[in-house]
């Protein structure tokens, strides 16, 4: 089962194919990666990338790839998650290289967090950011999420950023 | 879509979530040391999530086992084939030399209550047979640890045939055995 694409402001969400890998990859190898876990070797990735999209065919949500409207092209991706080491469900959301700063991840979360607010009945949701990862917490903070600092997480360094509740999320 | 193969015995069918509870038994005991080692539930979680989004991606990929008779998730069969594998101590399990350009054909019979029953050979037949013939696949192979005596039985049966012995990430070493094309088995 695939997931419905969705479109929205400039870009559209639809399921990964095995092509995005290459940009993926090379992003992850890079040392603009050092936030979101990287810089990792393709074969890492790979679980990253082929266990999101299993994820969201088992669980109903997952990953899916931020295609760029004018010129098809990868930009990002965007991920609901609940791995079992998460104390809660993430939104998460990364940009391409070359394709930050045009809105893309803030639209595409706010696209993933109507999803998980509505059909899929979520209540809260946060955000795991580093602390030094000023560009993502930015985002968060457009997408109207505050920090929580009593909440739990996995990586003790890491900022919690509480998404709004579903009624006060546009 | 991928399709739902019956063999003598046991069915081929595509992953479900209920699948994931057997498949974490499995890889949480030491019958899982010839495929990576035992891992906890989190890693299997992740290991299973990969297997599924890989038939997705790739459009063919590995299926679970169903006992026709009990309607039980007994294994797992069929195909991987990642992109850009190479070696790498990450994740023991999942790498391949440099040069690998074929899918693996990989099977697992995870309910020892199964075990001895053929089921293995019946549903790596079935897997074969798909990657041959609906998967288009000009060739494939099966890495198997060189202790795990019965899975080389098995792929010998099968009519494999060693072709070489690469280095895996531990140092180990690591036989591959190319299986034998569509014409070659007639």
């Amino acid at each position: 089962m695939t997931a419905p694409a969705i479109e929205t402001e400039g870009l559209g969400l639809r399921p990964h194919r095995m092509d995005d890998f290459a940009s993926f990859a090379a992003f992850f190898a890079s040392d603009a990666a050092r936030h979101v876990g990287g810089p990792m070797p393709a074969a890492r990735c790979w679980h990253g990338f082929a266990g999101d999209v299993g994820a969201r065919d088992l669980l109903g949500f997952g990953g899916r790839a931020i295609e760029e409207r004018a010129t098809g092209a990868f930009a990002g991706q965007t991920c609901l998650s609940h791995p079992p080491h998460f104390p809660e469900a993430e939104i998460g959301r990364t940009s391409m290289p070359g394709f930050e700063g045009r809105g893309y991840a803030p639209g595409a979360a706010r696209a993933a967090r109507a999803h998980a607010c509505g059909p899929l009945g979520w209540t809260t949701a946060v955000g795991y950011i580093e602390p030094d990862n000023a560009r993502s917490i930015a985002v968060a903070r457009r997408l109207g999420c505050s920090a929580d600092p009593a909440a739990a997480r996995f990586d003790p360094v890491d900022l919690v950023f509480r998404h709004p509740a579903p009624e006060a999320c546009t | 879509m991928i399709a739902v193969l019956q063999t003598p015995r046991p069915t081929l069918r595509g992953p479900r979530l209920d699948d994931c509870e057997p498949v974490a038994i499995f890889l949480d005991s030491d019958r899982a040391a010839y495929i990576g080692g035992r891992r906890n539930r989190t890693d299997a979680w992740r290991t299973f999530a990969v297997l599924v989004g890989h038939r997705e991606l790739r459009g063919y990929g590995m299926a679970s086992v169903e006992d026709r008779a009990t309607g039980a998730s007994v294994g797992m069969v069929g195909l991987y084939y990642p992109e850009d594998w190479y070696p790498e101590d990450w994740c023991p399990e999942d790498w391949c030399p440099e040069d690998w350009l074929a899918p693996e054909v990989g099977w697992w019979i995870g309910d020892p209550a199964c075990e001895g029953k053929g089921y293995a050979r019946e549903t790596a037949v079935a897997a074969r047979r798909y990657a041959f013939d609906i998967a288009g696949r000009p060739e494939v192979f099966s890495v198997i640890a060189p202790e795990n005596a019965r899975s080389i039985r098995l792929a010998e049966r099968l009519g494999a045939t060693f072709d070489r012995t690469v280095a895996a990430p531990n140092g180990r070493p690591a036989p591959i055995f190319r299986h034998p094309a569509p014409e070659a088995r007639a």
